[in-house]
């Protein structure tokens, strides 16, 4: 039988900052060899090591396995020690094992800052660099978006205006030149409304549009829009009303970009209404003083993933208005709320028509309302 | 009356000395400094357990932040009653390393109350409702969203889950 070696806390102590403590089974000290931090005999030696608060179990074992490199006390600034244990075979007791680790520390601390720092920068770049690409993409969609959507009207007018000039060697019937001149007109109309929509959106985006605010009153202003929307050519039988409330307050905004909200909402649901559709603007003075104006639809609707589209510059989810519109619209209408600090809100489900609200904050309402 | 070990991990700077620092001294700083190797505070608390109000006893570990839970952590967490996770709310893959450090909870010290604290609730919004169902129907975990810097849900999660380890103990849970 192989002899098994003593545990000799002296010679491991000549030269260290350290201190053994050789604890009985309930854990009470002992014995104490070097005098570097205070542990006392006749004390429970977790009252100065909490560190093995928890481990009894551990403790307990024939070769416990307790290897703690850095420990300290948080509360004070005491200097941090290594722990560890031992069991003496000879007594049948356990060593505790504290070594001063104050040097090791610092120069560790230095390298764990240093690691940290380097870890953030690294992250903080990977998002830039995630974050640059994804606006690259984004540009680039949209320029893609921007050329096609001119194409189109263009190649109208292009062609319109091509067969309109060969009349001289050919006439064509009158019919004929009615349409191509419409069709000319219209697509010249859209060319006008997607580049002011343009100009709007990059204004919005670069933070140069400006809105020119003074006292307005909505009602006038929706009263306005509705009886415009009216004569839209889309909206021949759709009935369009404007539910006024009694209390609708005077508002500090610019009339002029309010009117763009709403005939923005009211063009996009008489574009996807049909014939005996109703479409009603509504207003509320909710419960925190906001002021919403809301234009709801009983069109078809649409899913959430198209309405996820729809909100995109561009996004047109809908085949049959991506003809009638620049799919630049919804997003203007949220860049002009944000600049009046209002929220602009959608409620839709497919099949159920839709409800596009935007409400002013309070602070923009005059306080007599009525 | 016996003292129960809580371990607080988590990657580094998500705030896990802040939030100790806040429940044990009630006190805060925006100065960052890296926790090397382990920290240990001492606290005492009362907390309701079954209906009646209980003194307590913690041991409350601040770990060495890591991204993931290494040997380290591994070794520190050794007879931990309890443990809470922390994660930033302002980093947005803030999930999965507060998943593997839960995981390795779930290993090395089975059916112990795990905590998610998910810090900076001041200045970040709430994770999404999906996210928090997931990590409930996984861990069974409590989930709290704190500030260390003003102090919101602190103590709640400190409390809630010494309630779960001592409930736990009683078989009360």
């Amino acid at each position: 039988m192989s002899e098994v070696p003593t545990f000799d806390a002296r010679i491991l102590l000549e030269g260290a900052r350290i201190v053994a403590a050789r604890v009985d089974e309930d854990l009470i000290v002992r014995e104490v060899v070097g005098d570097w931090c205070e542990v006392a005999v006749g004390e429970d030696v977790r009252d100065t090591v909490p560190a093995l608060i928890g481990m009894e179990d551990e403790l307990s074992q024939e070769l416990p396995y307790v290897q703690l490199p850095f420990v300290s006390l948080g509360m004070s600034h005491e200097q941090p020690v290594a722990i560890s244990v031992k069991r003496d075979w000879e007594t049948q007791s356990l060593w505790i094992l504290l070594r001063d680790v104050s040097e090791e520390a610092s120069v560790q601390e230095r390298l764990v800052h240093q690691h940290n720092a380097l870890s953030l920068a690294h992250r903080e770049l990977a998002a830039a660099r995630d974050a640059a690409l994804t606006a690259d993409k984004a540009k680039t969609r949209f320029l893609a978006n921007v050329s096609h959507e001119l194409r189109t009207p263009l190649n109208v007018v292009i062609g319109g205006a091509s067969i309109l000039r060969k009349q001289r060697d050919k006439p064509l019937p009158n019919d004929d030149v009615i349409t191509f001149s419409n069709d000319i007109h219209d697509s010249g109309i859209l060319l006008l409304q997607l580049v002011d929509d343009l100009i709007d959106l990059s204004r919005a985006e670069t933070g140069n549009l400006t809105i020119y605010e003074e006292w307005c009153n909505p009602s006038v202003i929706i009263d306005e829009m509705v009886r415009l929307s009216r004569g839209l050519p889309e909206a021949e039988g759709i009935e369009i009303v404007y539910l006024p409330n009694e209390n609708v307050p005077e508002m500090y905004a610019d009339p002029r970009r309010v009117k763009q909200i709403l005939l923005n909402l009211l063009s996009n649901a008489v574009k996807v209404c049909s014939p005996g559709s109703r479409i009603q603007v509504e207003t509320e003075v909710l419960g925190s003083g906001d002021f919403k104006i809301t234009v709801r639809d009983n069109g078809p609707g649409m899913s959430q993933a198209n309405l996820a589209i729809a909100l995109e510059p561009f996004g047109q989810p809908n085949a049959e208005t991506r003809a009638r519109g620049t799919g630049l619209g919804l997003a203007i209408v949220a860049k002009l709320a944000d600049l009046h600090q209002a929220k602009f809100d959608i409620t839709t489900e497919l099949g159920k028509g839709l409800a596009a609200s935007t409400s002013f904050p309070a602070m923009r309402l005059s306080s007599n309302t009525g | 009356m016996k003292a129960h070990k809580v371990i607080v991990i988590g990657d580094f700077g998500v705030g896990k000395t802040s939030l100790i620092r806040r429940y044990v001294l009630d006190v805060f700083s925006d100065q960052y400094r890296a926790t090397l190797g382990v920290h240990l505070y001492k606290h005492s608390d009362v907390i309701p357990v079954n209906g009646t109000e209980q003194q307590i006893k913690l041991v409350l570990w601040d770990i060495e932040g890591a991204p993931l839970p290494g040997e380290q952590m591994m070794r520190y967490s050794l007879g931990a009653s309890g443990a809470i996770v922390v994660g930033d709310l302002t980093r947005p893959d803030m999930i999965e390393p507060m998943r593997r450090a839960a995981d390795m909870i779930e290993a090395r010290l089975p059916g112990r109350p795990i905590g998610f604290a998910f810090n900076k609730y001041d200045i970040a919004p709430a994770p999404n409702d999906s996210d928090i169902a997931a990590l409930k129907d996984r861990y069974g975990a409590l989930i709290t969203c704190t500030s260390a810097k003003t102090g919101d849900a602190v103590p709640t999660l400190f409390r809630n889950l010494t309630s779960l380890i001592l409930g736990k103990k009683t078989g009360a849970l």
